[in-house]
């Protein structure tokens, strides 16, 4: 880990992050302002004059009645995917596969600092700016729902949530990051690693459609992020966590170790 | 100082390099001259262990350029052949990005520098031209006064002026008992500053010598404008080497016979001379054959 790169790393993509941020932020506090357990019957009304497939593909099938259950169901099976999603892949890219792509890599190689802490900074950045912008999303998450309806969050339910949520993440960052390091243009890169976690995503909207898909969760990573389950307190929430940090482990040395070995054409 | 044993690297395409060997001492200027495609870079690209070799090792230092290029650059300059940088900054942070990364605290080699490349480092690199960015390029490569420096097509857009600044630059730095390498594709940008230097051809290298033998061994082309066709056919017959002949333009190939050229210039009424330009492969004939007319 080097320190002067970690700080320019951070000032060329804290402004993505922020951005990312701000829209997972706003979609938060519509969600919450949302809720009205009164009025809870009339939006399963509405989301009834939907087809119910698409309803269930964006996971509106899952409304609870409380706000935890609520917020599980309407931001945590959709935005709290897609955008950190959008997030590892733009992010994931810029870190390595930028640098070699364009040259830059050779003026980081020329200074007298190895490839395996040059790129193990890159990955602390991607793992550290992710676990951050998810922290800030969970706080803003608690502030809002404290501000609008005091009281009526499970706190200790939320958190098992966000932490299920970050561990996807730590796991799907890594698959970007092992793509970025593993090839030479930026447009591999953004194939393979804009387009396995875009696969995955799809994959777990179609089989959320019904049950005649149901066994597409064998092939995606979001099965393992399953809001109800983790709320409900079920004991494979354990298991999955640990595959996902088991991902997320093999994914990042994997990458590092290619990267230390590889040809580099810079 | 460098040195290169045995050292082999092909691509899938069938291009690389096979097994070179040479080496450049401390105080010395090498020049790696050989046309686009060569196999320079590729050299390079060994030498600061960014690609592993097929065969061979090379070392800087006694150290291995692939396994301890860490410890290297320590001691290394290098500036690349396509320079990028990290566009979103201004000279100035990049400059001193360098310094940091390289743990460098002081900064009065690399304002004397900018001073004298007269840089300008308050504007963002993107907005930069490309002499701008090579002079940026150069000042980094120099600025942690390293031991041994690689420098691929340091003068390449660079204006005459800054190119003699250069130059300068390279001589005191080889005064000081420096180990240079500098790459190129023009001979007069090697015979200005090396010592010796090494021809590569399709990745072989097919001469090391000093630069004063080789530049007997450099063919001009010299385009002689004369007053009649009788005196076309007068230097026709005068025994130089003749190429094409218009009109009353006459091409005379010179290697190092220049006194018989001026003497047969003297039986004729000369309108003009031209030196014409021409690329490594016409200049070192005598290395890369014939089949590169």
């Amino acid at each position: 880990m080097n320190l002067t790169l970690f700080r320019v790393t951070a000032r060329l993509n804290w402004l993505i992050g922020l951005i990312i941020f701000a829209v997972m932020l706003m979609y938060m506090a519509t969600i919450i302002s949302m809720f009205d357990p009164e009025s809870m019957q009339g939006l399963l009304a509405m989301l009834e004059t939907l087809p119910p497939g698409l309803v269930a593909a964006m996971g509106f099938d899952k409304l609870g009645t409380t706000l935890t259950s609520f917020l599980a169901g309407n931001y945590y099976g959709f935005i709290a995917i897609m955008f950190p999603m959008i997030y590892c892949i733009i992010i994931a890219n810029r870190l390595v596969a930028r640098h070699v792509d364009s040259g830059s890599m050779a003026y980081l190689l020329s200074t007298p600092n190895s490839r395996v802490t040059i790129v193990t900074t890159q990955a602390l950045y991607l793992l550290g700016s992710i676990t951050v912008l998810l922290g800030l999303v969970t706080a803003a998450g608690i502030a809002v729902s404290q501000a609008m309806f005091p009281g009526r969050l499970d706190t200790g339910g939320f958190l098992r949530l966000n932490l299920m949520t970050l561990l996807t993440f730590y796991a799907i960052s890594g698959i970007c990051f092992f793509f970025s390091c593993i090839f030479d243009e930026t447009k591999y890169s953004l194939a393979y690693g804009a387009g396995i976690p875009i696969a995955f995503f799809v994959i777990n909207m179609l089989a959320n459609v019904s049950e005649r898909y149901a066994w597409l969760r064998n092939f995606t990573i979001f099965t393992l992020l399953n809001p109800a389950q983790i709320l409900a307190g079920d004991p494979f929430t354990v298991t999955a966590g640990l595959i996902l940090t088991g991902i997320a482990l093999v994914t990042y040395a994997a990458a590092i170790m290619v990267f230390n070995r590889r040809n580099l054409p810079i | 100082m460098i040195s290169v044993k045995n050292l082999t690297k092909t691509y899938k395409n069938g291009k690389g390099i096979f097994d070179l060997s040479f080496s450049v001492q401390a105080g010395e200027v090498f020049g790696y001259l050989g046309p686009n495609g060569a196999g320079k870079t590729t050299t390079i690209r060994q030498l600061m262990g960014f690609t592993n070799a097929d065969k061979g090792s090379c070392a800087i230092n006694g150290l291995d350029c692939r396994r301890q290029a860490k410890q290297i650059q320590r001691s290394l300059g290098y500036l690349p052949g396509e320079i990028a940088f990290f566009d979103e900054m201004t000279g100035t942070q990049f400059l001193h990005f360098m310094n940091d990364m390289r743990g460098v605290k002081d900064r009065k080699r690399m304002n004397g520098l900018i001073e004298r490349f007269d840089l300008e480092t308050k504007h963002k690199i993107r907005r930069m031209s490309k002499g701008m960015k090579q002079k940026l390029g150069l000042v980094a490569a120099f600025a942690h006064d390293p031991s041994v420096y690689i420098l691929d097509e340091p003068t390449s857009g660079l204006d005459p002026l800054m190119q003699k600044i250069f130059i300068d630059l390279v001589r005191e730095e080889k005064a000081r008992g420096k180990t240079i390498l500098m790459s190129s594709h023009h001979f007069d940008e090697i015979d200005r500053t090396c010592d010796r230097a090494g021809v590569i051809r399709e990745g072989r290298l097919v001469a090391v010598e000093d630069v004063r033998s080789l530049k007997a061994s450099q063919r001009k082309v010299f385009l002689v404008t004369v007053g009649s066709q009788e005196e076309v056919a007068l230097l026709r017959a005068s025994g130089l080497e003749v190429g094409a002949v218009t009109d009353n333009h006459v091409e005379i190939i010179v290697r190092t016979d220049y006194d018989s050229f001026v003497r047969a210039l003297a039986n004729c009424r000369v309108t003009g001379i031209d030196v014409l330009s021409q690329d490594l492969e016409q200049v070192f004939m005598k290395y890369y054959g014939q089949e590169a007319q």
